[in-house]
């Protein structure tokens, strides 16, 4: 909303900057593919059957949220997901594109429920951490990381060290480690479920007004309804034993933004998913 | 902040002034082949700077110790990776370890008269034996250290194992390293001096054999207090300035 010119113009130009093939070669499929299509995905741990039959699709820069309790192997498929573990049945294709070959193009982050900041970094390396698996020249990958500090307010604490950092400012320097590949797809596990309430109200809006910038698509794993409601414009719900959909719910358009917890509409929104649950 | 290093410095006066007044007391009781008061050590030691062969034993020592050092961080820094890394191999391993730790330089010193005579490799090997458990030993407690949930982020970002290892486990290691490279470097520096006692014809713990065999006690003297002030002077010069601009990310406090 109120970011500079110059990084609206950087979170515009994103992909096309990335040092991989472009995606050009497919441009009619990819626009009117979904950003993330899973079919019949499902994931045995030895004999335990951990996913079954998942299919879903997210379109382009919509916020998906994937809601359950613990134990219903969302983790499991926001992993398979980033492609940190492999599917054993069904197909996962990204803006039409072949899963394996999207994951290996650098497009995708994933942000942990823990911020995983290194400590013997500053602020500024280890948003450059997110970029040093490239080939990046040292000038440019500090420049870009300046540009998703600022995106994330940060810029003067660039040269701190994590533990001189609120918990809030943490999860924002994680954050910018996230988006500094300049990503389309951003997958989170319960990122913040390790803040304070007040502070994780306020890095929900502080996501939502990234999402207005960028455009990002965003599955973002959670077991707090409330959470769930006030970012996503739909819920993907699972249940256990196999991890499986429950249902989904849509959201948006219906439930308007911005939303807050003690509106009215939210509130019932999130009653009727808890006796769901 | 001043007011305490004025403090200090009044109470090491005081302590520098009572040790020099006890020496000079002592000395004056006993025979001066016992203890040599301070004005004969302090003309021995000029007398030994002044020598020809000062600056070469000096150097010979240096490099032996060195030698022996590096030595032992190039074979000791990849094997206590290796059993760092995987608990079967660390498993296998440890008996030998044990062995390490308990035989002493002394012995070493033994064998290596026995293996290399009296050669410039006698000093490196007991140095290298020494030093080179040390640096394995908390290379491995170190590499014990690397949180898995940064190595899982360096995968979520597709680093390769190399830059894993670069960039993950180093940085891990480096304070363990580092403690274990100077307590290696001290002992190293100490037993070099049993090992040139014992199995070489020059270097300073020649010079203290040769001078002790003379009864030259104010040589001995001389000798050992430059030990010391090297020693010193390489903490204060080079290790601490060294380990405060490596583990900055441990102190700083606070302030930005």
């Amino acid at each position: 909303m109120n970011a500079p010119a110059s990084v609206l113009a950087a979170a515009a130009i994103g992909p096309a900057q990335t040092q991989q093939p472009p995606l050009q070669r497919d441009v009619i499929a990819s626009a009117i593919a979904p950003a993330i299509a899973l079919t019949q995905i499902g994931k045995h741990f030895d004999a335990l059957e951990v996913l079954k039959d998942i299919s879903f699709d997210v379109a382009p820069g919509e916020i998906v949220a994937l809601l359950g309790r613990s134990g219903c192997g969302k983790s499991t498929l926001l992993n398979i997901i980033a492609g940190l573990l492999p599917p054993d049945r069904g197909s996962l294709r990204f803006h039409g594109q072949d899963a394996s070959a999207y994951q290996g193009w650098r497009r995708i982050a994933y942000m942990f429920q823990e911020d995983r900041l290194l400590p013997w970094r500053t602020v500024r390396d280890n948003v450059m951490f997110g970029l040093e698996s490239g080939r990046m020249r040292k000038s440019e990958q500090r420049k870009r990381a300046d540009r998703a500090l600022q995106l994330v307010d940060l810029e003067a604490f660039s040269s701190a060290w994590p533990h001189q950092l609120s918990g809030g400012m943490r999860s924002r320097v994680a954050l910018a480690r996230s988006l500094v590949i300049e990503p389309d797809i951003l997958l989170m596990d319960e990122p913040f479920s390790k803040l304070d309430p007040h502070t994780r109200t306020h890095m929900h809006d502080e996501l939502l007004r990234l999402h207005q910038i960028t455009g990002l698509t965003i599955v973002f794993v959670t077991h707090d309804v409330e959470e769930a409601i006030v970012l996503a414009d739909r819920v993907v719900v699972l249940e256990p034993r196999p991890g499986r959909i429950g249902e989904i719910v849509p959201l948006s358009p219906s439930l308007a933004r911005p939303r807050h917890p003690t509106d009215i509409d939210v509130a019932e929104q999130v009653r009727i998913l808890r006796l769901k649950g | 902040m001043m007011m305490r290093f004025v403090n200090l410095l009044f109470q090491r006066g005081v302590l520098i002034a009572i040790v020099a007044v006890a020496w000079l007391l002592a000395s004056s009781r006993v025979p001066s082949f016992v203890l040599p008061g301070p004005a004969k050590v302090w003309s021995a030691l000029q007398m030994i700077a002044h020598s020809d062969s000062f600056l070469h034993d000096v150097g010979t020592t240096m490099g032996r110790v060195v030698s022996g050092f590096v030595l032992a961080t190039l074979i000791g820094t990849p094997l206590g990776l290796a059993l760092g890394s995987s608990k079967r191999l660390a498993v296998f391993f440890e008996p030998i370890l044990a062995i390490f730790n308990t035989v002493s330089s002394a012995i070493w010193a033994i064998f290596a008269i026995l293996w290399f005579g009296i050669s410039d490799a006698t000093t490196v090997f007991v140095v290298f034996m020494t030093a080179m458990p040390l640096i394995l030993t908390n290379v491995w407690k170190g590499a014990q250290t690397v949180d898995h949930l940064y190595v899982g982020l360096a995968q979520s970002f597709r680093m390769s194992r190399l830059q894993i290892l670069r960039k993950i486990y180093l940085p891990t290691i480096l304070p363990y390293f580092f403690s274990g490279a100077r307590l290696a470097f001290g002992f190293g520096w100490r037993v070099s001096l049993v090992a040139e006692t014992l199995g070489s014809s020059d270097g300073i713990g020649y010079r203290l054999r040769q001078a002790s065999d003379l009864v030259q006690s104010d040589q001995v003297f001389a000798w050992t207090a430059l030990l010391i002030a090297m020693m010193l002077l390489l903490e204060a010069g080079v290790l601490k300035p060294l380990e405060n601009r490596l583990f900055r990310w441990k102190t700083t406090a606070g302030a930005n």
